[in-house]
């Protein structure tokens, strides 16, 4: 269970935070038009731990991912890897993206290998590591195929395993199984556990889906809608191992019922602004 | 959000043309009796005599013809010609319009300025320009593949400016989230995603060039086939002339054709 252990104990046993987030604030534009996106946002993540970011749509999760990918390096406060400010990419940190982000150009394989590419590793270490990655994925024997020939949930994985192949201290993922059906989603998230725990790989996920959070974390992060801030953080004591099987538990829906409780409440405030918003006549 | 995606790739897009042209063989009938038809019908306007002899000729005396152009060393001498100028007015049409398309698409600022003049002259006729093409190049060559490259400059630069624009934004985040450098950007992410739209402006490009270089030619040249179809229509030789609109005919498609195989795209 030292995995799962809460960010106080460990920094009690002298163990630094992988990823520091700390007092981060996000304002676009200026005036009376601006949006505050991120509000004062703070909390850690620790080596080897899973923690998800939950919110509303609209609470600026998104925004929160661009700015720990650097690719939004305009920001208040300090996101720290290693005491390190973020403002650009970070090679640390790697990323998967929401949409559908495989090179159509290029097969399984030598989409996996883009990143050893772009260092310059040399041909037959490259497609070794590729290997070994989309083994990881589960996508064997699917090397040599064009992304348009595999299924959106084969596409995520390989867009998964391009990132793990760059072996980034800290995977960052932003709603990767936002595109896919439910129970393609939770045999993913399967994976990714298992992934999670083989690599002892530090994650971030952010996501809107609720049960998906709990399936997978150590912490969650509850983010309130617009501006977001961190409304609460749950300590998930789930067992790991975990397997999807792991939604059937009592102790499963108790996190679900008490995250939603929270959520609710924004996801609410979150639906009554855009009615109001279309109600406006904004959108005709 | 995925399925979008995916119908972008240049494999589904071929896939798409590919069942769109439905080479079935009711289709394939009716092309016949078009084509048999319109053969038909010609020999027969042509026998009636009701229009000229030479006006339509017999298109057994423009299938002799073709055959003995076919055997002259003069036609060849001024297809070569023709090909070079085509060959290189898309060279240097291509290469410019890239360059520019590639500016014009990377830069927001300069895009709004410029593309709006690129986007309304592009549709002018350029054989305008022609007598300036001669008095800067002379009346040989260099005038029709100048003439030519303009021409065939706008296509390839609006197509080319499109498609940068279209590049999957993800695309270019997974590729920064990478560090890629600059060079790297441009090589690996932005020209594989460009594929298809540049290469459909250069076969779009042929077509304005091989229609803008025989245009030049018919006006004011001493070689080419252009020149050559002036020279016979002086002659008045009725069944060379079509014969040789034939074959002009014939070699444009192949090359359309060619083009299309290269690029993976299909009209």
């Amino acid at each position: 269970m030292t995995l799962a252990t809460s960010a106080a104990s460990d920094a009690a046993s002298g163990v630094q935070p992988q990823l520091v987030i700390d007092r981060v604030t996000k304002q676009f534009g200026e005036g009376p038009g601006s949006v505050l996106a991120i509000d004062d946002m703070s909390f850690n993540v620790m080596p080897g731990e899973f923690v998800s970011v939950i919110g509303p749509s609209g609470c600026g999760k998104s925004t929160l991912f661009n700015i720990i990918g650097g690719l939004l390096d305009e920001y208040a406060g300090d996101v720290l890897i290693e005491r390190e400010r973020i403002a650009g990419p970070h090679k640390a940190v790697g990323m998967v993206f929401q949409e559908e982000s495989t090179f159509p150009w290029r097969n399984v394989i030598d989409n996996v290998a883009f990143p050893l590419e772009l260092l310059g590793v040399n041909k037959s270490e490259r497609l070794d590591l590729a290997h070994h990655f989309i083994d990881l994925v589960g996508l064997k024997g699917f090397e040599k195929l064009m992304p348009s020939a595999l299924s959106g949930g084969m596409r995520q994985r390989v867009s998964i395993a391009r990132t793990l192949v760059s072996k980034p201290q800290i995977l960052l993922m932003d709603e990767p199984f936002a595109a896919l059906d439910e129970q393609t989603r939770l045999l993913l998230g399967d994976k990714i556990t298992q992934i999670q725990q083989d690599l002892n790989q530090t994650t971030l996920l952010i996501t809107h889906n609720l049960t998906e959070a709990v399936q997978l974390s150590d912490r969650i992060v509850v983010m309130t809608y617009r501006p977001g801030k961190v409304k609460r953080i749950v300590d998930i004591k789930l067992p790991r191992p975990r397997t999807s099987d792991v939604v059937s538990s009592d102790a499963f829906g108790h996190y679900v019922a008490e995250i939603w409780s929270d959520l609710r409440e924004e996801a609410t405030r979150g639906m009554v602004d855009s009615e109001s918003a279309q109600r406006g006549g904004s959108r005709g | 959000m995925a399925a979008t995606g995916q119908v972008k790739t240049p494999t589904a897009t071929m896939g798409w043309a590919k069942s769109g042209r439905g080479s079935s063989r009711s289709t394939n009938m009716i092309r016949a009796g078009i084509f048999f038809g319109m053969a038909i019908s010609w020999e027969a306007l042509s026998r009636s005599g009701l229009l000229f002899r030479d006006v339509v000729p017999s298109l057994f005396s423009i299938w002799a013809s073709i055959w003995k152009l076919v055997a002259s060393p003069v036609f060849y001498a001024n297809l070569q010609v023709t090909a070079w100028e085509i060959f290189a007015s898309l060279a240097i049409g291509s290469g410019l319009g890239i360059t520019v398309g590639i500016i014009l698409g990377a830069n927001r600022f300069l895009g709004a300025a410029y593309e709006p003049y690129v986007y309304y002259i592009a549709p002018t006729p350029r054989i305008i320009f022609f007598p300036v093409m001669i008095m800067w190049f002379g009346v040989g060559v260099a005038s029709k593949i100048a003439l030519g490259a303009l021409s065939c400059f706008f296509t390839v630069a609006l197509s080319t400016a499109g498609g940068m624009r279209e590049v999957d934004k993800v695309l270019i985040r997974v590729g920064r989230s990478f560090r890629a450098t600059p060079w790297q950007m441009a090589t690996k992410i932005y020209l594989p995603a460009m594929r298809t739209p540049v290469l459909n402006g250069i076969r779009l490009g042929f077509g304005t060039a091989t229609v803008t270089c025989l245009l030049a030619e018919t006006k004011l040249s001493n070689q080419g086939l252009g020149y050559m179809i002036m020279q016979i229509y002086a002659r008045f030789d009725m069944p060379s002339l079509y014969g040789l609109l034939i074959i002009v005919f014939i070699i444009a498609g192949v090359g359309n054709l060619i083009l299309g195989k290269v690029t993976g795209t299909s009209a």
